[in-house]
């Protein structure tokens, strides 16, 4: 499994089945133990040699943000909202894959000869934006892309610069790609991996999940906003791409247990992983489920930096998406 | 070539205003096959010549197209653009560019994060000053790559839709130079009196620069000029825009009236359906310069409509090629010394 065919599949929250059966297929030839609970998740289940050992999960989410068909106009074209947060002023001249059969579309936009001075200061929103596939009417439109209809940005993986990345859904197939990765090593002790659904409607999968595993110990493999770059003042600057997998003090919905996150930051440097820690309290992720649920867990958040991150081209450098896997292997084999 | 391949691969090729130079060459040797003389001139320019010893017709549709450039490289090796021709800052955030660096730099355009930005900004659009672009690289390789005053071309994507519909940028104006192509191609089998030229123009964007110079040179007895228009689109006014499946004949003073009836003629004929547009003034194309040229050209204006005019997503039927290439080659065939005697009957 590389990360070009993971980014480049189709699993906007609630429709995550292509990705899913991807990652099943490659983790069946890595456990014997792989399921599908009731929400969806994908549980992957190793059990270790040495009970002495503690058992511990890992998790990340398969779904990404995307879009979904809420209607049809008169000339054939398809209204839409998003899944997930995603800004209408990056989906303004894009292109789309929609539905099942992944028909090819596009966001366009009234021309600018044609705009107003108004019309140039407002916002297209989700009310005003359409996606055209090149149906001739609302029958056609229905019949080829169905009220409910998924869409995603139609963005190819490309690498660019000095080792970056930009892509579709790094936010979180990252995570995805290293669960992989740690279901690879020899840590002796029980392992989970989980990969869940529905993070980005509000951490829906990892609910269901974190209260049928109880894990005691989990940890959440993320992509998370960097907001390095530009116009950002240095106070809001999360983390840096290049320099490492971000550890997480506390977020908008968890706080890392102490003990666990200096635990990672200091399997880190003795190992000489590039990290930094996570400057800013933003973001939350399927850390909160698991912390929340049943007698809770001890939980801290891995991420990989990533600029434009609800956009359809997520940017990341391929050193600091390594870095998560190693720094969680490490930790493995410091236990 | 298929003309559909023509515009695919026409469309990707780099070639802001001022810097035609390796698309004219495309278009050159594209051309070259089915004329007897084709150059490039100074200002880049292509004129292919199809010899006859009738009267002496220029097409014309114009092959630079709109982009941004450099303008400022940041402390942290962001750019930040400026724009050649009119960019509408709406489609730029999250968009890939091509950097014309030393070598060919991929970009991402990045702004601010949304929730970083007061309730006030949030409510408007980024404008071209608060965005940037992202090459991945650290500042000092930006810096030895890239200069003030490179340019930066839109990503370049070729999506056929549904119904023979296809969306790709810089569809403005090089599908009428697809058309060209296509009019070429078919006239391979057709016998005409009329001396042609098929002009692909230089600087269109920034105020019909090409079409200006090449008409003084040509000398041209009539003029077909070919340009986009706007189709059907939401929240357009309805009076500006026209359906996307059929070809426009555009009316108003900078327009031959004379010639335009014998434009619809031949399309009738030929039963090419056309709408018609009503331009009360200038109409911001190639038939502005042309009509201009020397003591004056009658001219016409054919316009090709288009969806999201000056986006990475423009959208037309393609079946519009065809019936525009069909139509030219058939009023070339149809052109006859008797014209200059009508012209203001």
């Amino acid at each position: 499994m590389d990360l070009k065919t993971l980014t480049e599949a189709f699993g906007p929250s609630g429709c995550e089945q292509e990705v899913r059966a991807l990652l099943k297929e490659a983790a069946q030839a890595l456990c014997d133990d792989v399921s599908i609970d009731r929400a969806g998740n994908l549980v992957c289940r190793r059990k270790g040699s040495d009970p002495m050992k503690p058992s511990v999960t890992f998790a990340a989410h398969m779904d990404e943000i995307g879009f979904i068909i809420t209607g049809h106009t008169e000339d054939g074209l398809l209204r839409f909202r998003p899944v997930g947060g995603v800004d209408p002023r990056v989906v303004v001249s894009k292109w789309v894959l929609v539905g099942k059969e992944r028909l090819r579309g596009v966001i366009g936009a009234m021309a600018i000869h044609l705009q107003t001075p108004a019309d140039r200061e407002r916002v297209l929103d989700y009310d005003n934006l359409f996606i055209d596939i090149g149906a001739r009417d609302a029958k056609e439109a229905e019949r080829l892309c169905p009220l409910g209809a998924y869409a995603v940005f139609d963005t190819p993986y490309t690498e660019f610069g000095e080792g970056f990345v930009a892509a579709r859904a790094l936010d979180d197939r990252v995570g995805c790609l290293n669960l992989l990765d740690i279901l690879k090593s020899d840590y002796a002790g029980d392992l989970c991996c989980v990969f869940v659904t529905q993070e980005e409607v509000g951490l829906r999968g990892s609910r269901g999940a974190a209260f049928h595993l109880q894990p005691d110990i989990a940890i959440i493999l993320e992509g998370t906003a960097a907001n390095d770059l530009g116009d950002t003042p240095e106070r809001f600057q999360v983390c840096v791409p290049g320099q490492g997998v971000a550890v997480s003090f506390m977020d908008r919905a968890s706080i890392a247990n102490q003990q666990l996150y200096q635990q990672l930051l200091q399997v880190a440097q003795e190992h000489g992983i590039p990290h930094q820690v996570k400057r800013a309290v933003t973001g939350g992720n399927d850390a909160a489920s698991f912390q929340q649920a049943g007698k809770g867990a001890r939980t801290c958040v891995l991420s990989v930096p990533c600029r434009y991150i609800h956009s359809g081209n997520n940017v990341a450098k391929l050193s600091d998406i390594k870095a998560q896997a190693d720094l969680a292997i490490a930790f493995l084999h410091s236990l | 070539m298929r003309t559909e391949d023509f515009l695919r691969d026409i469309t990707a090729i780099r070639g802001l205003s001022g810097d035609e130079g390796p698309v004219a060459d495309f278009v050159a040797d594209a051309f070259r096959p089915y004329c007897d003389e084709v150059w490039v001139d100074q200002m880049h320019n292509v004129i292919a010549r199809k010899k006859g010893g009738g009267p002496k017709v220029m097409f014309a549709a114009h092959l630079d197209e709109i982009g941004l450039m450099v303008v400022n490289i940041e402390e942290d090796g962001s750019l930040r653009l400026g724009q050649v021709g009119g960019v509408d800052p709406r489609i730029l955030p999250g968009q890939r560019v091509w950097v014309y660096g030393k070598d060919r730099l991929l970009g991402i355009i990045g702004a601010k994060a949304p929730h970083l930005l007061s309730a006030e900004e949030r409510s408007k659009n980024y404008q071209r000053e608060d965005l940037y672009v992202d090459l991945g690289l650290p500042p000092q390789r930006v810096r030895e790559q890239v200069q003030i005053g490179d340019q930066v071309q839109l990503e370049h994507r070729y999506t056929a839709l549904q119904n023979g519909r296809v969306a790709v940028k810089t569809s403005d104006d090089r599908a009428c130079v697809a058309m060209m192509f296509e009019a070429l191609k078919q006239l391979q089998n057709l016998r005409h009196e009329a001396d042609l030229y098929f002009v692909a123009t230089a600087q269109e964007e920034v105020g019909t620069r090409g079409a200006i110079t090449s008409a003084f040179a040509l000398d041209p007895d009539f003029a077909v000029a070919l340009d986009v228009c706007h189709a059907d689109t939401p929240g357009a006014p309805a009076w500006r825009t026209h359906k996307l499946d059929s070809l426009v004949a555009s009316m108003g003073p900078f327009i031959h009236p004379v010639l335009r009836g014998k434009l619809v003629e031949v399309a009738k004929e030929q039963n090419i359906s056309l709408q018609t547009a009503v331009v009360p003034r200038s109409t911001f194309t190639d038939a502005d310069g042309i009509g201009e040229a020397r003591a004056g050209v009658p001219t016409v204006l054919l316009e090709l409509p288009l969806k999201n005019m000056h986006t990475t997503v423009e959208t037309l039927d393609s079946k519009n090629l065809r019936e525009g290439g069909r139509l030219l080659a058939q009023f070339a065939v149809a052109v006859n010394e008797g014209w200059e005697d009508e012209l203001w009957t």
